[in-house]
């Protein structure tokens, strides 16, 4: 089966300044807390995305190799081995109607080795 | 670990089967009395004992009213069957839960089935689906899964005939069991079975023709053999008569009409029925014959009907009789012989008759069992070999529960200098060039819950591609090969809309979209609630086609949030999310999360049964037909031809509808006064389709008259953004112009009319006069001292020409009216929610 020729519509570039920047809030959220609540209203700002086929997603913590390429990885440290993503600088964007979707932003993150023991925590 | 579900179950009107699914293969079971494979779905009650099937009809016969059977047809409403020998009454789930119980005796296995599929025609409504769900749950099933009656049937066909090449084509699905009849349009996409389209009629099959036989037929004759008084009515009433004589009938009828297949003519002999006497006490022991051309000539008109459906569903998906490979015949009255012959007469598209249209939805149910729960075992693996240098088999699995699926390919030829290159089409993974060998095994990652597409790549050393016979992976994560059941009716959310005093109806899930699913959708409350107080809203589903009137449609359920219940006063104009599941088996659930309060309200819609009351639906049909009466008038009024032929029609129909439930008994006991309301309903519904040409008119005129005076507001006084809003709504003018439904069209002059209040809330000259009409209300408003300061304040804005600060002051204005001033219209709330 093909991707729907929606797809290859070019999605303007505010979508993705949209969601970017909500992936953002969501992550500062994460780290700093949200003693306002927005998180409800960064979720409904999410789903009104969704509802027109644009979804983003946080890799962090994925395993990562070579047969990603949803991924524009930076490694760091040494080791190229066991490679996990621990830090996500732009979420993957996706779009496609509900059982299809494709890439259309990379995520854009930093991977690192870990040794097995971390690895399935 | 997990287990396949492996049973399916055919609840039929009239006949119900169980059949197994086994390592690729479907038997039907014996029942261990008599070895068929039929159970008549017919219940008795003797003495202590309930006897279910053959046995049963039998006793139909000595003593009609302790058994019971047709309940399928009264399923999801609220009518119970009266059970003389219990002196009680049973419903027609608890009935239903008797012959699962009694399918489960046919099991020689020795096996207890916890899960099931069961079927159901794809034309039953949430209600029906869930009272036949509750009965697989009463016979002790811990799981049910409900399954259209089409895809079971052509699951059936197209796993029996696999050396047919079925790709790509398209057929039709004539069901006509005993008590219902479905007729749906079926597609193979992508190796997976879909049911594009569907109509029916839950009132109509054998049943309908044993009962024709019985009044057209044999009450004529024995009217003319005897003399009696109103013999038809004293047999349908409950306390008529002849009301035994109605059933034992029916059955003479059935045996008539199945030997009318095989015979030209046969015969029903009166002598066989007990105490058949008339009015004068004369008993009966002559023959009445019964030709096979009389029985076709009085179903002639039913059959008709059926193929008017299937012509209906050809023209809606723009299909000729040439694009529909065939029909393929299932159910137990598509053995008459003049059924075939005149579908096909009819449609002009040949009728298959390849599978035993008794059994057939029952071996589809159990394929399809075969696969729900799939989990450790594999399903059938895509081999294929390719042509020239390479000789290719490539092996996966197209279903998969898992996260990622092995992927093996072997090969044989001159593999030197060879690679290959697996990409997925969303451009989320790549293998990476490999050498190609022997054998190779890739474990290709799957996005959850989505159709996964994978290319692979053989490739020589200068990266061309080599042949290997077809290089697409496809592999479906999480879901069944049958691409989903469909929803048969729109499911829409009650809205008041204030500007009619009305409802509107905003569709939740569409007709045909797959189950299980999932929406939101935000409401605002339309008026504040008081903390304590009775008043509340209700977050209403009703079923039945979006574009209608809430009151054609029939009601699932209600989410009730009341003053009682919330922790603070909702204030008018609060959020409130909704949430509404749709699970496989058409439960609803339903939650709402109300901004204001931080509450969450969730229920899961039991639909109630229908309540049918005899009185109440003469009512309503008087009252359908003088609401056709004025709109015709208006129709007429308005030189709308098309629009009053419709009615006149409809009218004719309703009139047709007020003399059959006039000759109601209000204790009726057959199913007559359901296909009444489904009828009335049916003939609602369409009034609302013919005279929504009219509403649609009147708002394209408003539409277009908006139009010209927002454009030229916009030219003289318009922004950039202002040209850009209304430019966006003149470029969809096309679609929803031409569209049948005035909400949309209406939706559209609202947002013409936003762009025309930020314009006008610039303009000097109608600040200026808003603040003029302020000015002569000042006598009513709340805060006198401070009118006057905004008053002069403004005054000397309009000297100073500041308009934006004016613009602060009329809204400050505005807000010191009173709340009676500021809604001088009178509010009507039906939910209170828009």
């Amino acid at each position: 089966m093909k991707y729907p020729q929606g797809l290859q519509v070019s999605i303007p570039k505010y979508i993705f300044v949209f969601a970017n920047n909500l992936f953002e809030i969501e992550k500062k959220i994460s780290i700093s807390g949200d003693p306002g609540n927005f998180s409800r209203n960064i979720t409904k700002m999410r789903e009104s995305l969704e509802e027109h086929g644009i979804t983003y997603e946080n890799p962090e913590g994925e395993p990562f190799n070579e047969t990603r390429t949803d991924l524009d990885a930076s490694i760091s440290g040494n080791g190229t081995e066991n490679l996990f993503v621990v830090e996500v600088i732009k979420p993957i964007i996706r779009a496609g109607a509900s059982g299809i979707s494709a890439v259309i932003q990379k995520g854009i993150v930093v991977v690192e080795s870990r040794n097995q023991g971390e690895a399935d925590e | 670990m997990s287990k396949l579900v492996n049973f399916g179950i055919d609840l039929g009107t009239t006949n119900s089967l169980i059949a197994k699914f086994e390592r690729g293969n479907v038997e039907v079971f014996k029942n261990p009395n008599g070895f068929k494979e039929t159970l008549p779905s017919v219940v008795a009650y003797r003495n202590d004992a309930i006897i279910v099937g053959e046995k049963a009809r039998t006793y139909a016969e000595k003593d009609p009213k302790s058994v019971s059977s047709r309940f399928k047809r009264k399923m999801g409403t609220t009518e119970t069957m009266k059970i003389a020998s219990l002196n009680s009454s049973k419903s027609p789930v608890e009935l239903s839960a008797e012959v699962l119980k009694e399918l489960k005796n046919f099991i020689h296995t020795g096996e207890k089935p916890q899960a099931v599929v069961i079927t159901i025609p794809a034309s039953f409504d949430t209600i029906q689906s869930n009272a036949t769900k509750d009965a697989g749950e009463l016979a002790g099933f811990k799981s049910v899964i409900l399954l259209q009656e089409p895809i079971a049937a052509s699951l059936a066909y197209a796993n029996k005939e696999k050396n047919i090449d079925l790709k790509n084509s398209q057929w039709i699905v004539y069901d006509l069991g005993g008590g219902t009849f479905d007729v749906a349009l079926v597609k193979i996409v992508e190796g997976e079975l879909t049911v594009i389209d569907h109509e029916g009629d839950n009132y109509l099959g054998g049943t309908d023709f044993d009962a024709t036989i019985v009044e057209f037929l044999i009450a004529p004759a024995l009217q003319r053999l005897g003399s009696f008084e109103d013999l038809v009515g004293q047999m349908k009433s409950e306390s008529g008569k002849f009301n035994r004589l109605w059933t034992t009938l029916l059955h003479k009828a059935e045996e008539a009409k199945i030997e009318l297949s095989n015979k030209s003519s046969t015969e029903v002999d009166l002598a066989l029925i007990r105490n058949l006497e008339d009015d004068t006490g004369k008993s009966f022991d002559s023959l009445i014959t019964i030709t096979r051309s009389e029985f076709e000539s009085i179903i002639k008109a039913q059959i008709d009907t059926t193929a008017e459906m299937m012509k209906k569903i050809l023209t809606r998906n723009s299909l000729q009789s040439s694009d529909v490979e065939f029909i393929l015949m299932v159910g137990g009255s598509t053995l008459i012989p003049y059924v075939r012959k005149r579908i096909e007469e009819l449609m002009n598209i040949p009728v298959n008759t390849s599978i035993d249209p008794t059994n057939a939805i029952a071996i589809g149910a159990a394929y399809f069992a075969g696969i729900k729960e799939i989990k450790d075992e594999g399903v059938s693996a895509n081999t294929r070999t390719s042509q020239g240098r390479l000789k290719a088999r490539l092996g996966y699995n197209k279903n998969s529960q898992e996260l990622s699926e092995v992927f093996q390919g072997r090969f044989e030829g001159d593999l030197k200098d060879l690679f290959y290159r697996i990409t997925r089409d969303d451009g989320a993974y790549d293998s990476g060039l490999k050498k190609l060998s022997n054998r190779i095994v890739e474990d290709l990652p799957l996005r959850e819950g989505e159709f996964n597409s994978f290319t692979f790549k053989v490739l020589d050393s200068q990266n061309n591609e080599i042949d290997v016979g077809g290089n697409s992976i496809q592999i479906t994560q999480g879901k069944y090969s049958v691409a989903g059941q469909l929803l048969p009716e729109d499911l829409c959310l009650v809205k008041d809309d204030l500007g009619k005093k009305d409802t509107i109806l905003e569709l939740l899930f569409s007709k045909n979209s797959v189950i299980p699913t999932k929406t939101k959708k935000t409401v605002a409350v339309g008026k504040t609630i008081v903390k304590g107080s009775d008043d509340g809203i209700s977050i209403m589903v009703v079923e039945g086609p979006s574009e209608n009137h809430s009151s054609t449609n029939k009601p699932i359920g209600i989410l009730a949030v009341g003053g009682k219940q919330i922790s603070k006063d909702l204030l008018k104009g609060t959020d409130i999310d909704l949430t509404f599941e749709l699970s496989e088996s058409r439960d609803l659930h339903v939650s709402a999360f109300v901004n204001g309060t931080g509450q969450e309200f969730s229920q899961v819609f039991e639909p109630k049964p229908r309540a049918v009351p005899v009185k109440m639906l003469a009512t309503e049909i008087l009252a359908l037909e003088s609401k056709l009466q004025s709109e015709l008038k208006d129709a007429e009024q308005n030189n709308n031809i098309e629009a009053s032929e419709k009615l006149n029609k409809l009218i004719f129909q309703v009139q047709d509808l007020i003399v059959t439930a006039g000759t109601l008994s209000d204790d009726d006991v057959t199913d007559d006064r359901f296909k009444i309301e489904d009828q009335k309903r049916k003939i609602a519904q369409e009034m609302y389709s013919a005279t929504s040409s009219k509403r649609v008119d009147v708002a394209r005129s408003s539409y277009l008259e908006t139009k010209r005076e927002v454009a030229e507001l916009v030219n003289r006084n318009g922004n950039d953004r202002e040209k850009h809003a209304i430019s966006a709504v003149f470029a969809r003018e096309q679609v929803f112009l031409n569209s049948t439904n005035p909400e949309k069209i209406q939706a559209e002059i609202d947002e013409l009319e936003g762009v025309r209040f930020e314009i006008l809330a610039r303009d000097p000259e109608f600040l200026t006069g808003m603040f003029l009409h302020l000015v002569e209300r000042r006598t009513t408003m709340n805060d006198q001292v401070q009118a006057k300061q905004l008053i002069d304040n403004g005054r000397r804005l309009i000297d100073q020409e500041s308009w934006d600060d004016l613009r602060i002051v009329n809204s400050r204005l505005w807000s010191l009216m009173p709340s009676t001033e500021q809604n001088s219209e009178e509010m009507r709330f039906f939910t209170g929610i828009v």
